[in-house]
């Protein structure tokens, strides 16, 4: 760590001292000064390094060591080998539930953790929701800005080649809501429906994209005029504009791997406790332009790019929230639906 | 070819050409973005800097990445190399039973889907002690990259007329002799093509490692990091360099073989 | 050899069987073997019920053999070329060949968005020159796969095919000149038929890599060429049926061992052994 940051990193250790210290006396159990974890590596690794990390080694002198990437295959290799030196797990909401499903985590001991306040949504049994990310629609300076998913997926009068999501729980939800499902019924998915809206369109995609990095690099190029993207991607770009109407808000979650020992556990929900801290949270939204859970968040970011991340009170509201119980109870049978969709292209 | 007209060697001129740009398009693009001042991949560069560059020496993570990925690569090709190489031979001049069985199950690795692989090496590993070790990534890294090995060295030890082979052997020479003077001096061709099919499988390969390498980071694992989030002109510079350190080796060795009295590598090898 | 040759085998079957073959049965063992049914070939039916993970397993194959094909269409001649070249020439085309393998796969698939994209610089000079208005679109679809796949696995074809032909004796070709053949029965009855089996060789090689492609087809595609190893990747990481895809993965196995195997069986019918 760097000296200058260090400092910083104390200064709010200070800061949060008071709640901290309810902890420290509530559970005088052994923890390990050294825990590791497994995430999605990136950006999005180094803000879990400055905003959660940092501190949490500043105030207790308990290490975390990232890993990445963190493919699920891997958490359920890690479990089927018995393989308990990590801690932690980074797991998106439909990997989450799947993951409880197949019993490879374990439950998060709120009371040990004793978080500020959060989202209900984020405060999972199984998992701490850390990172709100979105996904939003996207169009090039200069052509028709839509007001609604709806006229995102209007090609006669938003005329305009359009990228979307290679992949079914990014796409579908989207094309439930342009055939006129209201916002929060987007859920149970009426998948007929939304393929039915996709056959529509579908000769306006030009490319189903795979990799994040894509939907900027395309809107860039004028390949396409029109896009979903993450929002971390595309905000703030100048030749980019963009509008979480109609978004759909993604949490990442992280979990304790099944068979984790007691003391890895006690010094896992101290992380957590530090991820709860809305300054803290703060910190990390200056490296990753998306979000932690705390509703206090919006007075600590920068006044002009509250528009830009997926949780200020301007945003929050007119997106929806992805239903992971749903698709981890119908994605299968989805899946199938999705390839055979796929090969009609 | 011989007693072709003019017409054929010309087409054939052409077509060859054509596929060298083919090959080597990439490059051109690559090479100018990597002094790129931009902080996206961007082409053609909005004005030149060596931004990457100080990026790619700045940051020790790249550097032991960079370390790591040379060193397995390195290490586990010569491994994939001699362990194939001998198996190639055994199953092509063998005649123990089996002979079919052994070479599909070598064949294995290369033909079970990559993410199934990599799942059943991690659970393998995790068995013996060895997830997350170096020992354990050189010992993936060998086992994958074996069946191209055997692909093209057991091609070329078939094309090998045994009878030299047997020449050699009632002339009184051992085994190991045979090889070295004999089998190595003429398949020397194949035998780089093989190693360096190895080593640069090794040097690209990115989801077993992301499995079983731990902590470890090699460059394909940064890169795809990177790339999944964050587009990083960084790995543009890497490429540069191993381009530029690969023509600077392949000029010294020329100038080398050319002190020496032979004109191309091929020749100076195979002259032995 | 004055043994059988199983010592010179026996070092990799020992290390294979340890940390690949245990392994690699159990993965592929979890398509006919359930913790609470025990043996059961469920995975399979539920395969043959609903066709569309098969047929993605068809369009695999079938992109690969194209993308293979072309790879012989551009490898032969390159590789007969460079046997024909002085030695300084020929160094220079073996570095070309070699050099790009040190760009990572991901870096020259964007290379050929740059290249092939609708804004790209061929696309560019088609407009400026006149010969099209509308962009030719080469890029998301099968032929930017096909583009994407050959430029990364020409070098998987040129070099072994390469040094084979450079084995091939002058002499042997002078001979059947002076006998007085004409070049082109030269070419199709001495020189090609010593260069095919490395080009069986390399072009199973090609085929079976081609078959795991992941990134490239992903995005050079533009999602649009729907591959096994995106499936597979579904089922491991998203939809956890690890079932299936060790079904898929044994499917596509005994298809490429098939192949290989008939391969083999003509390679030693030609070789006479």
């Amino acid at each position: 760590m760097k000296r200058r940051t260090f400092v910083k990193a104390a200064a709010a250790g200070t800061a949060a001292g008071v709640s901290s210290f309810a902890i420290l006396s509530s559970g005088a159990r052994a923890q390990s000064k050294e825990i590791r974890m497994i995430e999605a590596g990136g950006a999005s690794g180094d803000s879990v390094q400055k905003g959660y990390i940092d501190p949490l080694k500043a105030k207790t002198g308990i290490n975390v060591v990232r890993e990445s990437p963190n493919v699920f295959g891997k958490l359920r290799a890690i479990v089927e080998s018995g393989q308990t030196g990590t801690a932690l797990f980074e797991l998106g909401a439909g990997g989450l539930e799947q993951a409880v499903k197949l019993g490879l985590v374990e439950k998060v001991d709120w009371a040990a953790v004793n978080p500020a306040p959060m989202f209900p949504e984020a405060k999972h049994e199984y998992g701490f929701g850390y990172q709100y990310y979105s996904n939003i629609m996207a169009w090039r300076k200069g052509v028709k800005a839509p007001k609604t998913i709806a006229e995102f997926f209007d090609t006669k009068a938003f005329p305009g080649k359009r990228t979307l999501p290679d992949a079914m729980e990014g796409t579908l939800p989207f094309a439930a809501l342009a055939a006129g499902v209201p916002l929060d019924k987007v859920f149970p998915l009426d998948v007929d429906l939304a393929l039915r809206k996709l056959n529509e369109i579908k000769k306006d995609v030009a490319v189903w994209w795979k990799a994040g990095a894509q939907p900027p690099q395309l809107l860039k190029d004028n390949e396409v005029q029109y896009a979903i993207a993450y929002s971390g991607r595309v905000v703030g770009d100048p030749a980019i504009e963009v509008s979480f109407v109609g978004g759909k808000a993604n949490l990442s979650y992280f979990a304790v791997i099944k068979g984790t020992k007691p003391e890895d556990k006690a010094a896992a929900w101290k992380l957590m406790h530090e991820m709860s801290l809305a300054e803290n949270q703060a910190k990390a939204a200056a490296v990753i332009s998306y979000t932690g859970p705390s509703p206090d968040l919006d007075a600590l970011l920068p006044k002009d790019k509250l528009w830009q991340f997926p949780t200020t009170k301007q945003n929050k509201g007119v997106q929806f929230v992805e239903d992971a119980k749903w698709w981890a109870d119908n994605g299968e049978a989805v899946n199938k639906k999705w390839e055979a969709f796929k090969l009609s292209l | 070819m011989i007693g072709s007209s003019p017409w054929t060697r010309r087409a054939l001129a052409a077509a060859g050409i054509f596929g060298l740009v083919f090959l080597t398009v990439p490059l051109l693009i690559v090479i100018p973005m990597s002094f790129s001042s931009a902080r996206a991949l961007t082409f053609p560069p909005p004005s030149l800097s060596l931004r990457w560059y100080e990026t790619f020496f700045g940051d020790p993570r790249w550097m032991e990445a960079m370390w790591t990925s040379i060193v397995i690569a390195a290490i586990s090709s010569v491994a994939a190399l001699l362990l194939g190489g001998l198996a190639a031979y055994g199953l092509r001049r063998g005649t123990f039973g089996g002979r079919d069985w052994a070479e599909g199950n070598f064949m294995a690795p290369l033909v079970v889907p990559t993410i199934i692989a990599a799942i059943a090496l991690y659970l393998g590993l995790a068995k013996i002690g060895l997830l997350g070790s170096f020992t354990g990534l050189l010992l993936a890294h060998t086992i994958l990259h074996v069946p191209v090995v055997m692909m093209v060295l057991g091609v070329a030890v078939r094309d090998f007329d045994l009878r030299i082979e047997q020449v050699a052997w009632s002339l009184g020479a051992s085994w190991s002799y045979t090889a070295r003077r004999v089998l190595l001096p003429n398949l020397w061709p194949s035998v780089f093509a093989a190693w360096i099919f190895a080593f640069i499988g090794s040097f690209d390969e990115v989801i077993v490692t992301s499995f079983i390498a731990g902590r470890y980071e090699t460059v394909p694992k940064r890169m795809f990091n990177e790339l999944i989030l964050e587009v990083n002109p960084t790995i543009t510079a890497v490429a540069t360099l191993l381009i530029a350190f690969t023509i600077l080796a392949l000029a010294a060795v020329a100038l080398i073989l050319r002190r020496a009295g032979k004109s191309t590598l091929v020749e100076g090898v195979t002259a032995g | 050899m004055r043994s059988n040759g199983f010592g010179f085998v026996a070092p990799l079957l020992v290390l294979m069987i340890v940390a690949f073959n245990v392994p690699i049965i159990y993965m592929l063992g979890l398509g006919f073997w359930d913790k609470s049914r025990g043996f059961s070939l469920a995975p399979y039916e539920a395969l043959a019920d609903a066709p569309v993970y098969l047929r993605v397993l068809g369009n695999t194959l079938r992109i690969s053999l194209i993308a293979t094909l072309a790879n012989v269409a551009i490898g032969y001649p390159l590789a007969h070329w460079m046997r024909g070249l002085g030695n300084r020439a020929r160094m220079i085309a073996i570095a070309l060949v070699i050099l790009p393998f040190w760009v990572s796969i991901l870096v020259r698939t964007y290379a050929w968005i740059v290249v092939l994209g609708n804004a790209g610089i061929v696309n560019r000079s088609l407009q400026w020159l006149g010969l099209t208005e509308e962009p030719v679109p080469f890029l998301y679809n099968e032929l930017g796969v096909t583009i994407g796949m050959a430029n990364v696995l020409l070098p998987f074809l040129v070099l072994p095919l390469f040094a084979a032909m450079i084995r091939i004796d002058d002499r042997l070709l002078q001979a059947a000149a002076s006998l007085g053949a004409p070049a082109r029965t030269i070419f199709w009855k001495v020189y090609f038929p010593l260069t095919l089996p490395a080009l069986a060789a390399g072009t199973l090689l090609v085929f079976i890599l081609c078959l795991g492609f992941y990134i490239t087809p992903a995005i050079l595609g533009g999602g649009r060429v729907p591959m096994i190893s995106n499936l597979l990747d579904t089922l491991i990481n998203q939809i956890p049926r690890w079932d299936q895809a060790a079904a898929i993965s044994t499917i596509l196995l005994v298809v490429t061992l098939l192949i290989f195997a008939a391969y083999r069986r003509l390679d030693r019918r030609a070789s006479g052994t």
